[in-house]
């Protein structure tokens, strides 16, 4: 059970810096409370007293949208929800809508924010391995000033973050992708609430016959301590034919990347799995020429 | 501690109230609003028998801390329709059926309406998908999709309104017949009260310490610190048992709470009772107890071994119940049989998981009368124990069955009656107990793993002419139902078939886990698995037809079963008849038969329609 002394809603920033001040040393920041309620439970935390509780959820910095053609904007309190309506934001971050169906449930997904999933540095966070894949920039406010990492430089492994203490994460800046074709890739023992055992996430882009890569993203996240991007893969299928020999020489690339204490084998497994299906769903709804992207493919993968 | 000056729009109504820091949504509305609808079934956000409408969108309230919906429009199960009255959904959900234990029904009956208030055209899959964060355990779901779908009709206009109207009544007495279900209006508007939604005047709280160890010595208990708080009001352990303290269903081998030793990690040590929950819980937090660790047992085999750890002195060989059936001569069978196969199975324990965790009131009325009103699957049993327990008279003793919100066996042990009746009549006061959901899956009964032996001999024609069966579960820390579970599984385990030399053996063994204990089925699933899946093994081995080998061997009217009872009709033979039209069987030897045209090709499923809202691309529901 989580008890607190007090818990704050501060409506600016200013205001949630002076509380963060004040109570150095013994408040915790929340901003969906959705991991930390849960978090202070038997057989996790068990029960937990935090003195002060500092709610960020409704400062309008972190509540901030921002998408062009270009750059994509997006205040730290965003719901996960988010993804899924709003049309702007799934043309340009492809991948995340198809993350977000599958991230915990509506009900949560209205509640969570992708700063939370950021700041927590679980290694199987949902939406890291996107946003990687965009280049994502965080920005890190403190009463003082503001500095920016880019997202895999701010994660240091399972737990821990490059956050300071007075810093608060404000906002995600990152590549749109429009016309990409995105997928997303998860698996975890149900469909709703829970956690993966691995996601990747993939963004393609393919020229106007719908035959050649243009461009490939693709993020990995729940096998090692931090997502990583699979540059190397990215910069083998980029500029070649799209064919069923290319993703499957694409496909066991990476499969050198398993790092998890457990079920190693089977994670292995599914990675290539992951990769094949993910890549002919995304490269499908990149637009790819039926005729190279046979049915029989499809049916034996996706 | 600061309090928060609360104030919101609650189903309808302004409301300001001095709420605490740490309250969380679900806790005010049903603590302090007495709006108690909306259920905890896990305090975890995975249940979702909370969920209520924040603004107008569908949230677990188990995860919002009350301040952060300061100022909101919060619409709980209550705000659906007016007292006495029922929405379209709710009618829905009678009329379907969809409501069992109903513990999970008023969340899911919030989940439908979000989802048909975003989409009123959703499909089948779509409300299943936007009814993925809420579980029920009764219905299997089809029953509550069919109601959201039949609302969903009735409010586009594709089917009457008289489609709602309750079941009509149907001619004759007979097996299949619909009624109407009279408790579920109650359970879909959620105004049926289950014990963790009553209350009492002055009543006070519970909280149970448990242990921490598998196996452990108790050396000493000190609760003078808990004692001291103000606002505690009662501290138990077993010390304040005045009459023979123990309880189960076969062998009364468990104390109300543990006595010299602990048997397993959750077992109930002392309980407190205080003016409020939380203080229950700091209470419970402060008694001291020094353990000194015994070896453990974590299977039943390393149990059964000479020389192992003793877990209760009655039994040296750990062994809780033997049940031992021997017919003709399996030796002599097996020498005559064609085929003889050996196979081993084993079975997992397997959690309850009712949506209504254990809970209970308790008070002593104006004549002494103890009176504990809890879902008891056993309340008569329990009040025969309680009375030895508590040293009285079985007329000052009553139990009162609430609403079971699921039940499936996990509710028939005592394992928290007792301390209730102890602490209303320590303390003169009504109490409550809740259990959470992490309590509930620690301390209560499971079903019982096993490990099964089966060797089987046949003819070649397919005749079972010996079976050898040996059974040896793992019962866990107490006694509980284990017998009557071994009792079943030796009756039921091999199966309705005729079998002229048998040896059956199924054992019940004490171990340092979570006691086991009923589940329905009984010990039948376990030793069932074992014996139809042998069959089908005998099926690929022998060139037979799976249905055709249970007509070669099932008993038929007028067969002697094993245990010497006389069957006046079997049905078997319509079950097969029926169960092989209605699966569509193709006839042939199990095993040798790969792929099925209806399921996308050669031993392929197709793949769950996940996020089934994006299926077609050009439909993409973000761009709406």
């Amino acid at each position: 059970m989580l008890t607190c002394d007090e818990y704050l809603t501060p409506a600016t920033l200013a205001d949630a810096f002076a509380a963060m001040a004040a109570h150095r040393g013994r408040y915790r920041i929340v901003a969906g409370a959705t991991d930390t309620l849960p978090w202070a439970r038997e057989g996790r935390a068990g029960d937990v007293h935090i003195p002060v509780l500092i709610d960020v959820a409704k400062i309008p910095e972190l509540n901030e949208r921002h998408v062009d053609e270009r750059r994509v904007r997006l205040g730290a309190a965003t719901a996960i929800q988010r993804f899924l309506d709003d049309a702007a934001l799934a043309r340009a971050l492809p991948a995340l809508p198809r993350c977000a169906v599958w991230f915990a449930d509506d009900q949560i997904r209205a509640q969570a924010t992708i700063g939370g999933n950021i700041v927590n540095a679980s290694p199987a966070a949902d939406v890291n391995p996107c946003l990687i894949a965009h280049e994502a920039v965080v920005e890190i406010v403190s009463a003082s000033g503001k500095r920016t990492l880019p997202l895999h430089d701010f994660l240091l492994g399972p737990g821990k973050t490059a956050l300071k203490e007075g810093e608060l994460l404000t906002a995600i800046e990152c590549d749109a992708l429009p016309g990409y074709g995105g997928s997303f890739e998860k698996v975890g023992h149900r469909r709703s609430l829970v956690i993966s055992l691995a996601c990747l996430a993939f963004s393609v882009r393919l020229d106007a016959d719908g035959r050649v890569i243009e461009d490939a993203r693709i993020g990995l996240a729940g096998v090692c301590p931090v997502p990583v991007r699979l540059r190397s893969v990215e910069g083998f299928l980029r500029g070649k034919k799209l064919s069923e020999e290319l993703l499957e020489e694409a496909a066991d690339m990476p499969l050198d990347l398993v790092q998890s204490r457990t079920r190693q084998e089977y994670r292995r497994d599914i990675l290539r799995g992951f990769m094949m299906r993910g890549l002919i769903t995304a490269a499908k709804r990149a637009g790819a020429d039926p005729a190279v992207l046979s049915s029989e493919l499809e049916a034996a993968y996706v | 501690m600061s309090d928060l000056a609360f104030s919101a729009i609650v189903n309808g109504r302004k409301i300001s109230r001095t709420a605490k820091p740490s309250q969380r949504l679900l806790d005010f509305i049903r603590d302090d609003l007495n709006l108690t609808g909306n259920k905890e079934g896990c305090g975890a956000g995975e249940c979702g028998t909370c969920s209520v409408f924040v603004d107008g969108v569908l949230m677990k309230s188990c995860l919002l801390p009350v301040a952060k919906v300061q100022g909101a429009r919060i619409d709980t199960i209550e705000s659906l329709a007016k007292t006495g009255e029922l929405s379209v959904l709710q009618k829905a959900f009678h009329k379907a059926g969809a409501s069992q234990c109903g513990y999970c029904i008023p969340g899911m009956v919030m989940a439908a309406t979000a989802a048909l208030r975003i989409n009123p055209f959703a499909d089948r899959e779509e409300i299943k998908e936007r009814l993925g964060g809420n579980i029920c355990r009764c219905t299997g779901y089809q029953k509550i999709f069919d109601a959201v779908e039949l609302a969903r009709d009735v409010q586009n206009g594709h089917l009457p309104v008289t489609m709602l109207d309750g079941i009509d009544a149907e001619q004759g007495d007979y097996i299949g017949k619909n009624v109407s279900r009279i408790d579920a209006p109650s359970k879909v508007s959620g105004r049926l009260k289950y014990a963790g939604d009553m209350l009492m005047p002055d009543m006070l709280h519970v909280h149970v310490l448990r242990s921490p160890h598998a196996h452990a010595k108790i050396l000493s208990i000190d609760t003078s610190a808990a004692e001291a708080m103000e606002g505690v009001e009662g501290v138990i352990t077993c010390a304040d048992v005045p009459g023979e303290d123990g309880f189960g269903v076969f062998v009364h081998d468990q104390p109300v709470m543990a006595r010299d030793k602990v048997r397993y990690v959750g077992e109930a040590v002392a309980a407190v009772a205080a003016e409020d929950p939380v203080l229950a819980r700091q209470a419970a937090a402060a008694i001291k107890v020094v353990y000194e660790p015994l070896p453990a047992l974590f299977n039943a085999e390393d149990a059964l071994k000479p020389g192992a750890p003793v877990i209760h002195d009655y039994a040296p060989d750990n062994v809780t119940k033997h049940i031992p059936i021997r017919v003709g001569d399996v030796e002599k069978g097996f020498a005559e049989s064609d085929l003889v196969i050996e196979e081993h199975y084993d079975t997992q324990a397997i959690e309850h998981a009712y949506l209504e965790p254990e809970a209970g009131l308790a008070y002593v009325d104006h004549d002494g009368v103890v009176v504990v009103i809890s879902p008891s699957q056993n309340i008569t049993h329990h009040r025969h124990m309680l009375a030895k327990i508590i040293a009285k008279p079985i007329a000052k003793v009553r139990f009162i069955m609430s609403p079971v919100g699921g039940g499936f066996g996990g509710k028939e042990d005592m394992i928290y009656q007792g301390m209730l009746a102890l602490l209303a009549m320590k303390t003169g006061r009504p109490v409550r107990l809740v259990f959470t959901r992490e309590e509930s899956i620690a301390s209560t009964a499971k079903r019982h793993p096993s490990k099964t032996t089966l060797r089987m001999g046949f003819m070649r024609d397919g005749r079972i002419r010996a079976v050898a069966f040996k059974m040896i579960s793992d019962g866990g820390a107490y006694g509980l139902s284990t017998e009557g579970v071994m009792r079943k599984a030796a009756i039921l385990g091999a199966g309705p078939y005729v079998i002229p030399n048998l040896q059956m053996d199924t054992i019940g063994v004490y171990t340092n886990n979570t006691p086991s204990g009923a589940f329905r089925s009984f010990g039948a699933l376990q030793t069932q698995f074992a014996t139809e899946t042998h069959l089908d093994i005998a099926c690929e081995r022998l060139g037979l037809d799976p249905f055709e080998i249970r007509r070669i061997n099932m008993m038929r009217d007028g067969a002697t079963t094993h245990t010497k009872q006389k069957l006046k009709s079997v049905s078997i033979g319509r079950v097969l008849d029926a169960a092989e039209k209605a699966s569509g069987w193709e006839k042939g030897v199990s095993g040798q038969r790969y792929g099925r045209g209806d399921l996308g090709g050669e031993g392929l499923r197709p793949a769950v329609a996940l996020g089934a809202r994006f299926a077609a691309d050009t439909k993409q529901e973000a761009a709406e």
